[in-house]
Formats: C-alpha cells, sequence, structure tokens
C-alpha cells in the first residue's frame, strides 16, 4: 500500500520533528509514502481561501493533479485535507467550476479531473488499527490523554466525510489502542482557535485559555492532536497563559504520530521532542 | 442608516442560492464558540441577515459584525437546520474585502505575498533545512515559483496583493 505525501509548509518548513515521528510511524507499518516534487500551499483554508476562493482551488487543483498515485494523497496535516478534499468537493459537484479551474490550470499546462482521493494520516492510522495494536511494544501506561480533535479534522462533515462531527471516536480508539487513557474533558469538542490568530490575537488566546482551564480540571496529563496549526496554539502559549495564574499550565502536547511512534518503541531523541517548548520530562520516564 | 444594495443582495444570492433559505432561527450563533465568548457581538446570524438584506455597507465598509472573527470551526454549518452555507457565504463577503481592497487584516494579505513569491506560505529557513537534515528528513522540492504566478496573475490575486510597505 502507499500514498502520495503532501507535507504542506506548517509541518516541514517549522515542526520538521512532527514530519520525523509521522515518516517513522508510517515505515514501521509497511506503508509507503511517495515523496512528490512540485507541491505548493495547499493552500491554507483559513487564510487564502478566505480571501480569494478562485485561487484557492486553482492552486488545490494543481496540487492534486500532481498526485498519480492509485492510493491517492495523504497529509499530516488537518488543513491541507481540508483544503485538499473541499477543493476535490467543488469540482466534483459542479461541472463549471470544474471547466474554470481547468482554464486556468492550462496556462501552466496541467489539468485536474477530480480523481484523487485524499485521507488524513489519522484516518490511515484508524483503518490499521490492528496492525498499529501488533506494533506496540512500550504501552503508554500512564500516559491520560486529553484528545484534541480540532475542527478542520472533522468538519464540514459534508466534505471531510470521515469521522462523526460532533460525537468522534477515532482518535480516542487509537489512544487507547497504544495502552493509554483518553481523558474525557468539557470542552473537548471546541476549537484551539488558532485561526482567530490572523484578526485577534486576544480572542485567539482566550480560546485556548479556556481549553485549556478544562482540561485542568480534568483529570488529563497531557494533550494529543492532529493537527500542526492545533499544535502550535497549544504548545506556544502555555507559559504567556501561565503568567498571573496560581495554577500555571504544564501540558506536554504530543501529536498523535509521537504517542504511536513512543509505543512502537522509538525514542524520544530520533523523534525531535526536545523541540517542543512544554517538556514531557516526567511522562518520559522509561522511553 | 443602513442602505439596501439590491445589486449587492442578487450578486450574492446568485452565487449562493442556499443563503434564501435562512429563517434567522440562531442556531448559528447559540453553537458559535466566538459568539460565546464575545458576549454575541460577533453574531454571525446577523452577517448572514444582513447579507440577506443586502446590506453592504455594514458587512464590507463597517464590519458590523466582523466576519473576519469567523474561527472557521464549522459548527455553525452543522448545526444549521436548513444547511445554509454559512461560512461559505462569509468566505464570498471576504473575498469582497480583498478585491475592493477593504478590511483584509494584515496577516491574511503577508500570507498571500508568501505564497505569491515563494509557492509556499513558509518558505525554509537555513535552520530548519540543518534540522531538517539531522532529523534524518529529506529535502524537498517545492512548486515552481513560475507557475504559481503564472496562476495568480490569472485569478487577478497578484494584483489584489498590496506591495510591501505601500
Amino acid at each position: 500500500m502507499s500514498y502520495d505525501l503532501f507535507l504542506g509548509c506548517v509541518i516541514p518548513a517549522r515542526l520538521p520533528f512532527l514530519e520525523a515521528s509521522s515518516r517513522k510511524v508510517f515505515e514501521k507499518l509497511g506503508i509507503k509514502l511517495n515523496d512528490v516534487d512540485g507541491f505548493s500551499c495547499c493552500p491554507d483554508p483559513t487564510g487564502i481561501e478566505l480571501i480569494d476562493h478562485e485561487t484557492w482551488l486553482a492552486l488545490g487543483a494543481r496540487n492534486l493533479s500532481l498526485s498519480n498515485n492509485n492510493g491517492g494523497i495523504i497529509s499530516f496535516c488537518s488543513g491541507c485535507v481540508e483544503t485538499l478534499k473541499g477543493v476535490n468537493h467543488f469540482i466534483r459537484k459542479d461541472e463549471k467550476i470544474k471547466d474554470d479551474v481547468n482554464k486556468i490550470l492550462k496556462n501552466i499546462g496541467k489539468k485536474y479531473d477530480g480523481s484523487t482521493n485524499v485521507k488524513h494520516f489519522a484516518q490511515v492510522l484508524y483503518e490499521n488499527l490492528d496492525k498499529l495494536r501488533e506494533n506496540v511494544v512500550h504501552p503508554l501506561n500512564g500516559f491520560r490523554v486529553a484528545v484534541h480533535y480540532g475542527c478542520h479534522y472533522l468538519r464540514p462533515s459534508e466534505i471531510i466525510n470521515w469521522d462523526d462531527p460532533f460525537e468522534p471516536k477515532t482518535l480516542d480508539e487509537i489512544v487507547k489502542a497504544l495502552g493509554a487513557d483518553s481523558i474525557d474533558y468539557e470542552l473537548k469538542m471546541e476549537c484551539c482557535g488558532n485561526p482567530l490568530d490572523k484578526s485577534d490575537k486576544e480572542l485567539s488566546l482566550q480560546m485556548i485559555d479556556n481549553k485549556f482551564k478544562s482540561i485542568q480540571e480534568s483529570a488529563a496529563n497531557c494533550v494529543t492532536l492532529v493537527c500542526p496549526a492545533c499544535f502550535q496554539q497549544f504548545d506556544f502559549n502555555q507559559r504567556e497563559l501561565s503568567k498571573n495564574k496560581e495554577v500555571g499550565y504544564d501540558f506536554p502536547i504530543f501529536y498523535l504520530s509521537e504517542l504511536v511512534a513512543l509505543a512502537f518503541g522509538f525514542k524520544p531523541e530520533e523523534l525531535g521532542l526536545k523541540f517542543h517548548r512544554v517538556k514531557a520530562t516526567k511522562l518520559l520516564e522509561g522511553f | 442608516m443602513s442602505v439596501i444594495n439590491f445589486k449587492f443582495r442578487n450578486e450574492v444570492l446568485k452565487h449562493n442560492a442556499s443563503l434564501s433559505y435562512c429563517y434567522q432561527c440562531s442556531t448559528c450563533s447559540g453553537g458559535c464558540p466566538v459568539a460565546l465568548i464575545t458576549q454575541g457581538s460577533y453574531n454571525p446570524r446577523k452577517i448572514i441577515e444582513e447579507a440577506i438584506l443586502g446590506l453592504q455597507d455594514k458587512l464590507i465598509e463597517k464590519q458590523d459584525p466582523n466576519p473576519w472573527l469567523c474561527s472557521t470551526c464549522q459548527t455553525c454549518v452543522e448545526l444549521c437546520p436548513q444547511k445554509v452555507e454559512i461560512t461559505q457565504i462569509f468566505t464570498l463577503i471576504k473575498n469582497k474585502c480583498f478585491d475592493e481592497k477593504k478590511n483584509v487584516p494584515e496577516a491574511f494579505i503577508s500570507q498571500g505575498r508568501a505564497v505569491l513569491e515563494n509557492g509556499v506560505a513558509l518558505p525554509y529557513s537555513k535552520a530548519i533545512l540543518t534540522r531538517r537534515e539531522k532529523l534524518g528528513l529529506p529535502s524537498i522540492k517545492t512548486a515552481s515559483v513560475d507557475e504559481i504566478k503564472k496562476i495568480l496573475k490569472e485569478t487577478n490575486f497578484e494584483n489584489n496583493i498590496p506591495k510591501e510597505g505601500a
């Protein structure tokens, strides 16, 4: 089984350690990821799409046209997945949109027929849950994980067409398959607020502060998520948010691939876990 | 006083007919996390109401409520009993702001400029390339900037990005 790997912008150019753990996990599972030259920004469904839908469609279709793999495209980023699935959605449902996009692509000698399928890496992990279990050599006992699904992994469900938009289960089941506990918390389904960073930093921080308050009230001792925008929002802001608080936030933020890699026996050093702002020293004793 | 702009109203309706299904039940605002933390000063129902009425000045010029405060969580879209494509309509309004060079937050413009100049939103810095190598990651060739520029010229994107410092 193989997929073409769509890396996007944030992971390879800012958080490459997330790419490292993800690649290791798929190699271990025997799922081949092909590197493809020539991809652009997906483009950002919370950025470029909001200022120019037509540009978003055209660049997204150009990216999709570069995959010749029957398994289609896999991405480690929920934003990229939403964009590529979204572009497919518009092109597949409306011949006129498809024609208009192809008129633009003609200028660079490319065309796109809508046939490239797109999957989130967590979807592929879930589809291989038995294989995942077989590869666990170091169960994550003592990891009490607050799962953050993130909006774009789930919604709009008409486009993402994967887990339930309000009562999802896939990530919780993956976490449990690794021997960790998934801890429920009140604001589990709430947005992390990252996209608001572009228009109102204060509101963006208020949203993540509320999430952390809710996690603090639960029994969780770490967080897992599957989107690099959410990762930055959770990992980068804890120190700032802890100022003027009696009990500050100190939650290690694991990308789902990092939890899987740890359970598969990879060492924290090979995964680049030291590049996280919030260190997981205590949880990683014995790894 | 707000003035109804019929041309604007028809344009929005033509672009997204689902707008006309809205019966103003406010389910969108009830489920909106930003409406909650702004005590309703951000209010998706009201933006949709203004779009139905064709109040271009409220939506584009005065931005009351401000459509850029949507966090794109898509909760409203899931909850809407009338299947109004709420965030798609917001996108149309924000696209209009971009076309008319009005009230677009700077971070969107700088991201657009980065894609225009590099093909990607975040070009690879030297430090990152070193870190990638240390992590054993391959070097990746991103899109030809010429190709991306051709597309962005065709969609008129390039013209809507003000020159830096302008």
